[in-house]
């Protein structure tokens, strides 16, 4: 099987790029990258792309279908050439091999099945229990967008400043610097605990994490079980000399038995490339009969059991929390408003239902209104975005967010369609106002309003008051983030929809002006 | 150790000279005082595009050489303050921003810089005013001024609402300083112009809002007077501004007002958007506190019509 060699080096270049591809969106501070690049990359995620199908089906919601494909065809490819967290950790490996430490041997392990399917099991159940909440601490992606937003971003932004300034210096002005997110404490260190626990994970065993906690390695892994190519030993040419055990980062190859686990081999071809003797690759495994068939039936069944709950879990949990968002109406108070989440998010349900809190649209969200709730949305809706107007305001003219949303949590949304996107409604208290408390003239709110669902009318002596037209108001929260009074609260703030709404577009005629042959003065 | 302690002073002596270059100040020291005599207190310029009413009006004025000498730095602070198209007219014209940095450039100046402090998304405002282009084209630098560490503190000694704040280095280390308002109707302020315009320069606007607003504008006119400053009423927002709505919002008036004197020129563009002078408040604060003169008559004023 020397015709194999190539397998390994061209694994190694696709994953380096795609790595560098989730550092580039993760960088695209100000939304400068076309969305099509960043929905190229999570595309091929596979947790994001099932959620995001029943809402878009089409070929860029068609990721996890590609997946199941290549892994039915030769195995669990993915896992090492696509998966960020993946290739993540195959750089910790990387690293840990470099350092002058004293390194085990690699050798055979018994999986540790039991663990294996019960979290996998039970990530399914928790999902209608918690929705997306427990899942999504377990998903690759989703854990590696924590990491990347969390602890990558800000190195990203302190280098790109360095250079900035030391240009600057020499009077160029072309790297401009950029700020850096506002810093919550609950996702910098649930990021670093899960970077971590990776580590941790890596250094006692190198995929220790993708074959027994990963609910999506685990999925694969019994996909791969009928994978038309498996890698196999071939019994003849082989001496049992142990390198390719060795060389195996998920300790999946027996060479006592000759056997490989293909439900744990990640398909990193480190062992194709290691055997002298070239006995060792992908072989048919059709019309060759399976050692361990009767094991597998049981697998199969369950994941089919799985894959059926999973995938009907969307329309189910829609239904369990539609009643219970009318009641609400009369507490319109400022302290005790819930959150607002994302335009194209359609409802905090639909949020909640669908968003794996990777901190994607946080990351890319050019004026930093997105960020990251704490117990806003609840305990189960931790880290998922929400519009926060004291850190910024929703652009007008911007869709980034709903551009790059992997899971279709927040549905992608023309420029029209965002204009009239109502996630929230205006709320004006008068005796707060700067205007009516100091007599003195403001109109910050108004000024920043995009529709003039605020604007300004006369009061006394000369002065303009606020007024607002709650009907043309899309709750972007300009008003609010522009607003000098802070004791108790903004004088203006957004009341949040629950179910968003559809604003008026702002009617206006055009301007009459006469013009004059003659100046003025 | 005779050449470790060469590059050690070596090294030593650029900084320290480098730094004595950076500081820039020598720069204004030695280039500010000199009062240009001009020809004209006021110059209206009318019919012609925003490029064509700059050549008219800089050339009344002397041509840009009367403010700008060889070698020396300019700032243009142009309103970028919205995420809007030219055609909205929230934003200075961009064709006029770059006229002015070609001008300054054949001048002879060394660089020409050009920032705001935005209130939308500054990456938005500088790609869709137009302005980033236009600064880019014409061989000028684009600064973002959305960076607090790029603000320093200054004392504003003659104010009476707005004692202090924090304003951008540029403002403070360039030779030459050229305010470039877009004429506009404001919400807040009732009219946006060369005065208003400056609330781009410094860090904290949310004191000026909590603080009498028209006050601290007049304040902070004290603070720095620009060497030149153009008001640009080719398109001009009638109503919802600053930022308004759509182009409904918007009638193409044609005019340009070059001056010195803020004061002068923004009481000569209230009367080109038709309102009392009066009812801009902070005009009449900033008279009150020497920055200019309300009283046109007194002015010598070139009028052009293209």
């Amino acid at each position: 099987m020397r015709e194999q060699k190539w397998l390994r080096p061209a694994r190694i270049i696709i994953s380096i790029l795609f790595l560098a591809g989730f550092c580039l969106i993760f960088s695209d501070v100000k939304a400068k990258l076309p969305s099509g690049i960043t929905l190229f990359f999570t595309s091929f995620q596979f947790l994001p792309s099932v959620l995001k199908f029943p809402h878009q089906p089409g070929i860029i919601a068609s990721g996890f279908f590609l997946i199941i494909l290549l892994t039915v065809f030769s195995g669990r490819v993915y896992c090492s050439t696509f998966c960020p967290m993946g290739i993540l950790m195959d750089v910790l490996g990387f690293i840990k091999r470099k350092l002058p430490i004293r390194k085990k041997r690699r050798k055979f392990m018994k999986p540790l099945n039991f663990l294996r399917y019960i979290i996998l099991s039970m990530s399914v159940l928790s999902l209608f229990i918690t929705g997306m909440f427990a899942i999504s601490w377990l998903d690759p992606y989703a854990n590696f967008g924590r990491i990347a937003s969390n602890l990558y971003q800000p190195v990203f932004i302190f280098l790109n400043n360095v250079v900035s300034k030391l240009l600057i210096h020499f009077n160029v002005y072309s790297i401009q610097p950029f700020t850096f997110n506002v810093f919550h404490p609950l996702p910098f260190f649930a990021a670093l605990t899960i970077l971590f626990t990776v580590i941790a994970m890596v250094i006692f065993r190198d995929r220790l994490y993708c074959n027994t906690i990963c609910p999506v390695g685990a999925i694969l892994g019994l996909i791969s079980k009928a994978s038309l190519l498996k890698i196999k030993i071939d019994n003849s040419s082989c001496t049992q000399c142990g390198k390719c055990q060795t060389s195996c980062k998920a300790n999946c190859i027996n060479i006592k038995e000759m056997r490989i686990d293909e439900t744990r081999c990640i398909s990193c071809f480190n062992c194709i490339q290691v055997c002298e003797e070239s006995s060792i690759g992908y072989k048919k495994s059709w019309g060759i009969k399976h050692e361990t068939m009767n094991n597998t039936d049981i697998r199969k069944r369950d994941f089919i059991k799985a894959g059926i709950l999973f995938m009907g879990i969307n329309p189910l949990l829609a239904k369990a929390e539609e009643h219970h968002n009318e009641d609400e109406h009369d507490r319109k108070k400022f302290c005790t408003r819930g959150p607002i989440s994302p335009p194209g998010s359609r409802s905090i349900r639909h949020l909640k239902n669908n968003c794996i809190a990777c901190q994607l649209c946080v990351s890319v969200c050019p004026s930093h209104v997105l960020q990251p709730a704490f117990l806003e949305y609840g305990f189960t809706g931790m880290m998922m975005p929400r519009l926060d107007n004291q850190a910024g305001f929703c652009n007008y003219d911007c869709t980034k967010c709903g551009e790059v949303c992997p899971t279709g949590a927040i549905f992608p949304l023309t420029k029209e369609a965002k204009k009239t996107t109502q996630v929230g409604m205006v709320q004006f208290r008068q005796h707060l106002c700067i205007v009516e408390s100091e007599g003195t003239a403001c109109g910050s709110c108004s000024e920043h309003c995009p529709t003039q669902a605020v604007y300004m009318v006369p009061y006394k002596d000369d002065l303009t008051i606020p007024e607002v037209n709650p009907d043309i108001c899309v709750g972007c929260g300009a008003c609010e983030h522009a607003c000098p009074v802070t004791d108790p609260h903004a004088a203006i703030f957004v009341y949040p929809h629950e179910q968003h709404q559809t604003a008026l577009k702002p009617e206006t005629e055009k301007v009459n002006v006469e013009s004059t042959e003659e100046f003025p003065f | 150790m005779k050449r470790r302690e060469f590059i050690r002073r070596s090294v030593a002596a650029s900084i320290a000279s480098g730094a004595l270059f950076s500081m820039g100040k020598w720069n204004t020291v030695l280039a500010s005082g000199t009062d240009h005599s001009l020809p004209f207190d006021l110059v209206a310029v009318k019919n012609g595009t925003p490029e064509e009413m700059f050549d008219a009006g800089i050339a009344a004025l002397g041509g840009m050489k009367t403010f700008v000498k060889p070698n020396q730095t300019v700032v243009v602070k142009p309103n970028i303050g919205w995420d809007a198209s030219p055609e909205r007219a929230a934003n200075t014209n961009p064709g006029l921003v770059g006229q002015i940095i070609k001008h300054c450039l054949d001048a002879g100046a060394k660089r020409v810089m050009v920032f705001d402090k935005t209130c939308d998304e500054w990456t938005r405002c500088y790609k869709n005013s137009g302005i980033e282009k236009a600064v880019k084209d014409n061989g000028g630098q684009i600064v973002t001024g959305a960076i607090e560490a790029h603000y320093q503190h200054v004392d504003i000694p003659k104010g009476i609402s707005l004692k202090e704040n924090k304003v951008h280095e540029l403002i403070l280390e360039s030779d030459v300083f050229i305010n470039v308002p877009v004429l506009k109707n404001h919400g807040g302020a009732q009219m946006s112009l060369t005065m208003k315009n400056l609330m781009g320069v410094v860090w904290n606007r949310r004191y000026y809002h909590a603080n009498n607003l028209h006050q601290c504008i007049a304040d902070f006119a004290t603070f720095k007077k620009p060497d030149l400053n153009v008001v640009d009423g080719y398109r001009v927002l009638k109503r919802n501004g600053p930022r308004g709505v759509s182009v409904n919002d918007v009638a193409i008036m044609k005019y340009q007002i070059l001056s010195t004197d803020m004061v002068a020129a923004d009481t000569a563009a209230t009367k080109v958007f038709g309102i009392e002078t009066d009812r801009v408040k902070h005009i009449g604060l900033a008279e009150k506190l020497g920055v200019g003169t309300t009283d046109l008559d007194s002015l010598n004023i070139k009028r052009i019509t293209i």
